[in-house]
Parts: structure tokens; C-alpha cells; sequence
């Protein structure tokens, strides 16, 4: 229909560390896959692993 | 300046004793005209709308076929142009085995479909023969959208042309109420594509993904084709957590699995966590319990797994997580996301409410597993 927005969804990855519990949550990166250890934590000397991967979806 | 106070009705019309001839004719007319070719222009309206979904399923069945086409010669590098072969997979039909003596077609069904499975895997190998298992698999279920799409646009092409050819207007009224929900599953299969190719989980694998989290750290073993089982501890009990071989996009053989668990195992409750098409008015990722075993498909796994459970006298607990056609064939939605760990403590609440210490649970994590590894 001409009034339909148009639709985007974009993929993010959400990681949390093992130790602080801090959530990161970044754009998706080609290779990222659930529960796998990704960096050391920024905050902490945790290592952040993969929580969640999903999408978001706009309207425009 | 027009007057609009005196306007009578009954003269306009043609009500009054004195009737003028001729609006009694553009009275007459449209009656004549409706009552003979009503059914006809009837058809020309609900064609152009029917023309118009075909013109977008067309779209969809040329779009996933070239995205099909272009994931195979960009990711790997071959020799020969992959197109007609790709062609011929995707105008590959099935037959289903006969059903008018039910008795015993479950298997055939099973042999069937696992047939089919076997001949496109390996044929999809052929063109690569160094492919990995994810990358066979992602091509699998690009290959199954693609030729689904195909198969919708030809199956309503031809409906559409016969009820035309033969101007039946009766044809086609059955056509354009389907139409709406085959245009959405249509949208759905398209719009899966991108998550697919990109090696992300889908709405569907919400339940590999709960089970998938509680199987880290345990030795994994398989105990079926793309399917793996391990042993973990909970409050007492001992937990055998299954579901299908992840990151690859497959559901497993849960029905095999099962039958070869139950064999070998004592189980005192089986739990199965699964996404669920929702019905309309009730909100998205919500989580609800219930009995028996959710899995969905054609029916093969559920009875094999309903058969196990029944012959051992085992419970079946079902946790499923409510979502659209399109959110459990496309890129998992945060809300579906954000109820893992809700679901997992849903399913240790079920533990504790049905099991007692010392007692074994099977929990059946149910879905395409793509990007969600174990």
C-alpha cells in the first residue's frame, strides 16, 4: 500500500560477562554465535560471552 | 444560488404516480445487468486483487532463487555454474504414501521424508563436496524456502488461470479467503532468508536455546542423526537434556532420540519446550504450560515420541513460547529472546512441582536450532 512504512530489522548481539553480569549490547558481527566467549570485560577481568542474538525491527 | 429546500424525492427517483420512463430504465438496467453478469464483474474485481498477490508471490519465488543461487556462488567457489542444478532441486515434487489404509503410515511417512532428506543433502554435497555440515545445512533450508515459494506461486497460478480460463466465479472464491494467509506465510518464508544466510537463530529455536544454555559445560553425546543428548544434576534429580545438533539449521530426529533414550533409560517426566504459533489477540512471547508433547511438523516426531512415552508410562510437561508464522521463521525478536530465562526457570519449576528427588527428566529443548549451539 502506498502509506506502508517501510520495514527494517537489524541484527544485534547481546553479550554479558561472567563475572559482573554487565550487559553489552552491540550490532551484529558475521561469525557471532550464542554462548560463545567473544572479549575480556571492560569493566571487570571477566570474559564477556554471547547471551542473546536478535532483531529490531523499524519502521521509516 | 442553488436551492437545496426544495427538492423532491419521489420526482428524482421515479416514486411518484407520474414515473418518467427513463429513470425507471436506469432502475431497470443495473438489476438486468447484476442478475446476468453480476457473478462476472464480480470476478474481474476479485481478479485484479488475486493478480496482484500472484504478482507478488512471483517476486518472492524469482527473489529467494536468485539469493539461493547467489549464497551458493559466492560462498563457495566452483568450478561449474551451480543454476541448473540449483533449477532442478527446486522443481523437485513429492508424493505423499496413499492414506486410504491408514493402518501403519506413520513409518512410510517417516521413510518418506527421510528420503527426501537424504537425496537433497547429498546432492547439495555433491556441488561442494568440501562444504561443512552448517553450510550444507544453511543451503538445505534455503533450498526448502525457495522451492515452498515456487510450489505456492504455482499452486495459486493455476487456480487462479483455471477459474479464469473457464470464467468460475465458485473457483475462485475459495482462492481469494486463502489468499491473505498464504500471502503471509509467503512474507514470512521470504523475510526468513537474511537469518538464515547469516547463520542466526530464529524465532523457533527458542527452545534449543533454553536447553542449549543448561547443556553448556557437559559432555555431549549423540543420540540420533544431527541430534545430541548430555547428563546434568538438579536439586537430586538427574536431568538428560536433548535437542537438535546446533549451530546447524536442522530440527533433529527427536522421535528416534526418544525412542532410543527411553529405551535405555528410566524416565519419570519428559518436559519439551517449543515455540508456538499464536492465536490472534494474544500477545507475542508469552510463555504457558501445558500436557503433551509439543512439537510441530507433520506428525511423525510427536507420534514417535507420544509412542515412547506411552509405553513407558512417562508424563509429558510442555513449556511453549507464543509467537507469529513470521517471528518463528524469522530473526528471533528481542521479546522471544528476553523469555529464555523466564522458560528456564519455568522448566526447574516443573521439576520440582511433578518429580521427586532421585527421580530422571528428559527436557527436549523443540525447534530449528540454527545459530544456537549446545
Amino acid at each position: 500500500m502506498i502509506f506502508d512504512k517501510k520495514k527494517i530489522t537489524t541484527a544485534y548481539t547481546v553479550e554479558q560477562c561472567n563475572s559482573c553480569r554487565k550487559e553489552i549490547k552491540r550490532k551484529f558481527k558475521e561469525g557471532d554465535c550464542l554462548f560463545s566467549e567473544t572479549v575480556k570485560c571492560p569493566s571487570c577481568e571477566g570474559i564477556l560471552s554471547i547471551e542473546k542474538i536478535f532483531g529490531e525491527t523499524i519502521e521509516q | 444560488m442553488l436551492d437545496l429546500t426544495n427538492f423532491d424525492f419521489d420526482e428524482l427517483f421515479g416514486f411518484g404516480d407520474d414515473s418518467n420512463p427513463l429513470m425507471m430504465l436506469i432502475w431497470i438496467l443495473p438489476i438486468i445487468l447484476f442478475v446476468f453478469y453480476g457473478q462476472r464483474i464480480q470476478l474481474y474485481v476479485t481478479s485484479n486483487d488475486i493478480k496482484k498477490s500472484i504478482g507478488k508471490l512471483n517476486e518472492y519465488k524469482d527473489e529467494s532463487k536468485k539469493e539461493l543461487i547467489n549464497f551458493v556462488k559466492n560462498n563457495f567457489k566452483l568450478k561449474d555454474d551451480p543454476t541448473k542444478r540449483i533449477e532442478m532441486f527446486l522443481d523437485y515434487f513429492s508424493i505423499m504414501p496413499v492414506d486410504m489404509d491408514p493402518n501403519g503410515i506413520v513409518p512410510k511417512v517417516q521413510h518418506f521424508i527421510r528420503s527426501k532428506d537424504d537425496y537433497t543433502r547429498a546432492h547439495v554435497k555433491s556441488l561442494h563436496p568440501e562444504i561443512s555440515d552448517f553450510e550444507l545445512s544453511k543451503i538445505q533450508t534455503l533450498l526448502e524456502i525457495a522451492s515452498t515459494l515456487q510450489l505456492l506461486y504455482k499452486v495459486i497460478n493455476h487456480l487462479f488461470l483455471t477459474a479464469k480460463k473457464q470464467n468460475n466465479f465458485p473457483l475462485i472464491l475459495p482462492l481469494q479467503m486463502m489468499l491473505p494467509f498464504i500471502m503471509e506465510q509467503a512474507e514470512a518464508l521470504k523475510d526468513a532468508i537474511p537469518a538464515f544466510k547469516a547463520g542466526q537463530p530464529v524465532g523457533d529455536g527458542i527452545g534449543p536455546m533454553v536447553v542449549g544454555k543448561m547443556m553448556l559445560n557437559t559432555i555431549k553425546k549423540e543420540s540420533s542423526f544431527q541430534t545430541v543428548f548430555s547428563e546434568t544434576e538438579f536439586d537430586g534429580r538427574k536431568l538428560y537434556l536433548l535437542k537438535a545438533e546446533g549451530p546447524l539449521s536442522t530440527v533433529g530426529r527427536l522421535g528416534d532420540a526418544v525412542k532410543n533414550l527411553t529405551s535405555d533409560h528410566k524416565f519419570d517426566a519428559i518436559i519439551m519446550i517449543d515455540a508456538a504459533l499464536k492465536m490472534e489477540g494474544e500477545e507475542s512471547a508469552t510463555i504457558a504450560r501445558g500436557f503433551g508433547a509439543a512439537i510441530g511438523g507433520i506428525g511423525v516426531e510427536r507420534f514417535y515420541i507420544e509412542e515412547a512415552a506411552t509405553a513407558k508410562n512417562i508424563p509429558i510437561f510442555s513449556i511453549i513460547v507464543r509467537q507469529t508464522a513470521k517471528e518463528a521463521i524469522g530473526l528471533m525478536t528481542k521479546e522471544i529472546a528476553d523469555t529464555a530465562d523466564d522458560v528456564r526457570s519455568q522448566v526447574y519449576d516443573v521439576i520440582k512441582e511433578n518429580t521427586q528427588e532421585g527421580q530422571s527428566i528428559l527436557v527436549i529443548g523443540v525447534g530449528n536450532t540454527m545459530g544456537v549451539p549446545q
